[in-house]
């Protein structure tokens, strides 16, 4: 269905001039199309031969573009011909019906034109003669309304060829304009179709390459940030989504406890320890709302935060439970720690952290110094909160494992 | 909704403790809709996150186009990482040293004598400060010019449609908005085992700010950003080592004909190159810098003492706090945040542009994705041709490119043919006594269709644009070369490179 206008999408059939085998000649009413606001005649472009109405009389809202009907050379055999399948509508790229059909040794300007080629196109390059106005897709021979290239005026000129021949070539170029290749490809002196996939090419370069896109591995796998005092020992267990726990050996609080004892005479209980290392560990905690990124971690790792204002207080109170007092050994040896490598590539797998819930929690103890005296802190965090959760386990941890003489000094 | 809750009174007095001390976000909000300020309720169509050169040209783009728009910017100045640390101060830096330079050395054969130069770092400073200062209030005239409501503040998304800001002057603010452009930008990639602190192992945005010349210098990356920064404290006295881990300095999109030749004339200006060298260990703890470095390929190890380290070995996507996770945006492997080709994320009213997302980090690739992105949102359609965004570096001689080179092409397989002139045949080239480098074109075989442009000399930066013009629109060399270029100009070498490319120079 050729466009009669610049706004016309869909028109109806009002009647064929033409029967299937006739033959006509230019300037011929093939048919009459009707749109809601005009009734008008089609032309023949050149002489040909009708092959096959595809959308009859009276057909209604053809969409500009659809195939209606398929026309061939004045002399081809209409027995012999098979119709090519019809591309999907309005977007089919005239331009490559054409290249195909052009025969590069037979460089007549007849045959260049696009509506009937030896092959049987398709009919949307039917133009009309009154609706020239109305500009076709790019790819297919157009006029020419910039300035013709230097090197495509040289050619033509060179080859004895008028410049109003540039109007009858198709163009690959971008928005349709005429490139060097495509003379060259008219002329027979590049394989015929070499032009439009280059073109193809090139468009598909100019476009975002979105291939190479995995998507990162979802946040919740990622291992926790390694504290900075410790690195590997940080070892903590998710029992379910929304509970943390991690094994603190109070060992250290209970030996400052004694050299207290002994030097100040005064008992402080374990419970003022404990108390003052949440009170401390709450303390400008990671905004729930900025939870892990890779990025975020490199850089915790590498004390390059500067954005302050991404830390609040938080209001976590750990519960404590103590350990049976053999731990399991036998499964934690082998498990591959995730190391920072993976933690950048976002390889810390799942599999991993899933694993690890299965396991009992003196298991993953193992592997650590944690000895006697150890005991597992944990707190329930929403959706969302892991992390901040985790850091905050963590500083209680490092409070009481490494500098619990601090608290009360 | 609060204030039909909250009898008038508590709501004066609910005012008072905001303002001094802080109090629960609630309060703060509540305070602003109390006062008649934006309130949460008024909808944007558009709110901006970053007001980098993404960022800040959507916005503006975005005013012009009548938008309702809010640009949220946590730096306290405009412009982004381009216009603050990077893109601007660099030339700056570049052109006055490039000057130092010259006047040291290269006056006696033109006929100049000079007394006593020195060099005054501090005024070459206040310099670059003023041409920085002076382009970022330019953005916010723009903004104020375009209507745009520029947000002092660090953004995180609460809601699909909903973005909380930290103030910079304290307290929260709640931003609705029909669309959403995430425009966070990138920050330099850190070595493993390095700590910068911007003084003795320093990124790009120390490099354009220390306070005396190094006396030794390394730079890990030979890419863009550590050649032009290299050279900047090259001309200015340092000793200045590059090492890098692959074969060509550069990186990837450079040709690597043109690689090599710029290499050759670094080299001569005292510039020392590592090539296929990998940096193992590095340790700042002592007076200076020592690294600890082997031929990639395995070889002997060796240590490299410096003053100064900079780190130049690539940026990354910059998203950190930006509560992607809240709403269910995925990034990749390498940080870039999920787009389509319409810069849409999988909430289709979110969009990202620039540096965060894929594509080359570049402020122009970025500039035009903004553009284009507020057409998508307002038009249905926008335009990028990601084949045509030209690469500069900024050494000198400057080095350009626009399109593909010799390796991509091979790799792919396309049958090419390539024309070169050098600046030495170019009589402005040699009235100007700057007569190193070339222009070199690759185009196809068959169709000459000019498939990549390469540049190293004098000027290269300004004349790749005639490239990338010519690329937009598919000409071939021939084009080019029947194009009139005025004489005698550095651009009739560009001219001549394409006629040697389909046929022959007259020049050379």
């Amino acid at each position: 269905m050729p466009a009669m206008s610049p706004t016309m999408t869909e028109g109806n059939i009002a009647s064929w001039k033409v029967k299937e085998g006739d033959s006509f000649f230019t300037g011929d009413v093939l048919l009459e199309i009707e749109t809601d606001k005009a009734q008008m005649d089609v032309e023949a472009q050149d002489d040909g031969k009708m092959a096959k109405i595809i959308q009859q009389d009276g057909a209604k809202g053809v969409k500009v573009g659809t195939r209606i009907a398929v026309i061939a050379e004045t002399d081809d055999d209409l027995s012999s011909l098979s119709i090519p399948a019809e591309e999907s509508a309005s977007t089919s790229s005239p331009q490559e019906q054409t290249k195909s059909g052009v025969d590069a040794s037979r460089s007549s300007e007849s045959q260049a034109e696009a509506p009937p080629s030896s092959k049987g196109e398709d009919t949307p390059p039917m133009e009309p003669s009154q609706s020239s106005s109305s500009s076709p897709p790019p790819g297919k021979p157009q006029k020419q309304t910039y300035p013709l290239y230097p090197s495509i005026a040289q050619l033509l000129h060179e080859k004895g060829l008028p410049t109003s021949e540039a109007d009858k070539i198709p163009a690959s170029g971008p928005k349709g304009r005429l490139l060097k290749g495509d003379v060259l490809a008219y002329l027979g002196q590049i394989s015929p179709s070499y032009s439009s996939e280059q073109s193809a090419r090139i468009t598909k370069l100019g476009h975002l390459n979105l291939n190479d896109a995995k998507p990162a591995p979802p946040k919740e796998a990622t291992p926790p940030p390694s504290t900075k005092a410790q690195p590997t020992t940080a070892i903590e267990l998710e029992i379910t989504e929304t509970e943390i726990a991690v094994p603190i050996s109070l060992s250290s609080v209970l030996s400052v406890q004694k050299r207290i004892q002994a030097t100040l005479g005064v008992t402080l209980p374990l419970s003022t320890f404990i108390t003052r290392a949440t009170e401390l560990a709450n303390d400008e905690l990671p905004r729930s709302t900025a939870a892990s990124t890779a990025d975020e971690l490199f850089n915790d790792v590498l004390g390059l935060n500067n954005v302050s204002s991404k830390t609040s207080r938080g209001s976590y109170m750990p519960q404590i439970t103590a350990l049976p007092g053999t731990p399991f050994t036998a499964t934690a040896g082998p498990q591959r720690q995730p190391d920072i490598y993976d933690i950048l590539t976002g390889k810390a797998s799942s599999t991993v952290a899933s694993k690890r819930l299965d396991e009992p929690p003196a298991g993953i103890m193992a592997g650590s110094k944690a000895g006697e005296a150890t005991n597992v802190f944990s707190v329930s965090a929403a959706k969302g909160e892991e992390k901040r959760a985790r850091v905050f386990l963590e500083r209680v941890k490092t409070i009481l494992q490494v500098e619990p003489g601090r608290l009360i000094l | 909704m609060l204030r039909t809750l909250v009898p008038r009174a508590a709501s004066r007095s609910a005012t008072r403790p905001c303002a001094s001390i802080l109090q629960p976000t609630g309060f703060c909000l509540f305070t602003y809709k109390g006062r008649g300020y934006a309130t949460e309720a008024a909808e944007h169509d558009l709110v901006i996150i970053g007001g980098g050169v993404a960022g800040y040209v959507a916005a503006i783009k975005a005013g012009q186009e009548g938008m309702k728009v809010a640009c949220i910017e946590k730096r306290g100045a405009l412009g982004g990482t381009c216009l603050n640390v990077g893109c601007i101060p660099s030339k700056s830096l570049l052109n006055n040293s490039f000057m130092y330079h010259q006047i040291l050395h290269d006056t006696k054969k033109r006929g100049i004598d000079v007394g006593d130069v020195k060099l005054n770092l501090k005024q070459m400073m206040a310099a670059k400060n003023t041409s920085v200062d002076g382009l970022t209030k330019g953005v916010e005239f723009l903004f104020k010019k375009n209507k745009v409501e520029y947000i002092k503040g660090t953004a995180a998304f609460s809601g699909e449609n909903e973005v909380k800001v930290n103030l910079t002057d304290g307290g929260e603010q709640t931003l609705r908005a029909k669309n959403i452009i995430i425009a966070t930008g990138s920050e330099a990639t850190p070595f493993p085992g390095l700590t910068i602190d911007e003084k003795k192992v320093i990124t790009s945005t120390g490099a354009i700010a220390l306070e005396s010349v190094p006396e030794k210098m390394v730079v890990i990356g030979g890419g863009i950003i550590g050649l032009e920064m290299g050279s900047v404290w090259s001309r200015l006295g340092s000793e200045v080592t590059v090492v890098e881990f692959l074969g060509q300095i550069g990186g990837p999109g450079m040709d690597a004909e043109i690689s090599k030749t710029t290499k050759k004339i670094l080299e001569k200006q005292g510039m020392k190159f590592k090539l296929n060298t990998k940096v193992l260990e590095g340790d700042a703890n002592g007076e200076g810098v020592k690294l600890k470095v082997e031929a990639a390929k395995g070889g002997k190890e060796e240590t490299l003492d410096a003053d100064v380290v900079l780190v130049a070995i690539g940026r990354r996507p910059y998203t950190a706090g930006l509560g992607l996770e809240n709403i269910g945006l995925e990034v990749d492997n390498k940080g870039r945040i999920i787009i389509d080709e319409q810069y849409r994320t999988k909430l289709p009213h979110i969009r990202v542009i620039g540096d965060c997302t894929f594509g080359p980090m570049l402020a122009h690739k970025a500039e035009e994705e903004a553009v284009a992105a507020i057409e998508y949102i307002k038009k249905g359609y926008g335009h990028v041709n990601y084949n045509a965004i030209p690469s500069v570096m900024y050494t000198h001689p400057e080095v350009a490119w626009v399109g593909q080179n010799e390796a991509e092409l091979k790799e792919q397989g396309v049958k090419y043919k390539t024309g070169s002139f050098p600046f030495s045949a170019n009589s402005r080239a040699k009235t100007n006594l700057e007569t190193e480098g070339m222009v070199k074109f690759i185009a196809d075989a068959e169709t000459d269709r000019i498939l990549g442009i390469h540049i190293v000399g004098p000027n290269a930066g300004e004349m790749i644009a005639e490239g990338v013009l010519a690329l937009e629109y598919g000409a071939s060399s021939e084009d080019v070369g029947r194009t009139s270029h005025a004489h005698p100009t550095l651009a009739e070498a560009f001219k001549e490179a394409a006629m040697s490319t389909y046929g022959k120079a007259i020049h050379y």
